[in-house]
């Protein structure tokens, strides 16, 4: 078992994501990544998304998710990588990876990591539009604004 | 001797109080959750709303029940609603 959980400043990359999840006896991989996307309503394009993190609880969580992953669904191999700090729209902000026997416990398990991830792990995000400043008429904390 | 727990404020607390930590002081035996909760909503009443909808943690570990005792030195978290990914 070589579970990956990481919090990052530098760029997510989903090849590395992959040579991580790689095995011989691993034929199923799944691996997703939730990218900042511009806001296209509104007249203020959001150009990043700041996310902010307290770290050891953040990674205490994240490495329980890892955990339940593998006894719940059988998961081998693990990725869960978000950035921290400023991420410019079209970077990619999280990555969920799973590597099983098969695709069915794959799939199910990178849902799973990514939905619990999202509602449990102590990360928040703020919208930042092109003169640095939130978006107008959006509150604190966004939701849906990256990750698909 | 150490009187202060180190209050960490994130996202909505954060930009309500206008600070990310602050240093509370607290009685030598400590002070309840829900108490010191209440204190700093009526320092900060523009962090009182956010109180309400987020979570506690102390020294990294959810506050379960009000009446969780919060001592000098200990770090005391206010966790809005999260929203990673």
């Amino acid at each position: 078992m070589t579970g990956s959980v990481r919090l990052s400043r530098r760029p997510l990359s989903m090849a590395s994501a992959a040579r991580a999840l790689a095995g011989p006896d691993l034929g199923g991989v799944v691996v997703f990544a939730g990218r900042v996307r511009r806001d296209r309503r509104g007249p203020a394009r959001v150009r990043a998304i700041d996310y902010e993190v307290h770290p050891g609880p953040a990674l205490e969580v994240m490495r329980r998710l890892d955990r339940d992953a593998r006894r719940r669904y059988g998961a081998e191999e693990v990725v869960l990588w978000h950035r921290v700090g400023r991420v410019p729209a079209g970077e990619i902000a999280v990555i969920v990876g799973v590597a099983a026997g098969h695709r069915a416990p794959a799939f199910a398990a990178a849902r799973y990591l990514i939905d619990v991830l999202k509602r449990t792990v102590p990360i928040w995000k703020t919208e930042r539009a092109r003169s640095g400043r939130r978006p107008r008429g959006r509150r604190h904390p966004p939701t849906g604004r990256s990750s698909g | 001797m150490v009187r202060a727990v180190r209050v960490l404020l994130f996202a909505t607390a954060r930009t309500a109080v206008g600070r990310r930590e602050l240093e509370w002081t607290v009685p030598p035996e400590g002070i309840q959750a829900s108490e010191l909760a209440r204190e700093l909503a009526t320092a900060f009443p523009k962090l009182a709303p956010t109180l309400r909808a987020s979570r506690l943690v102390r020294n990294g570990h959810p506050v379960d029940r009000p009446t969780t005792r919060i001592r000098p030195g200990d770090e005391f978290a206010v966790h809005p609603p999260y929203g990673g990914g």
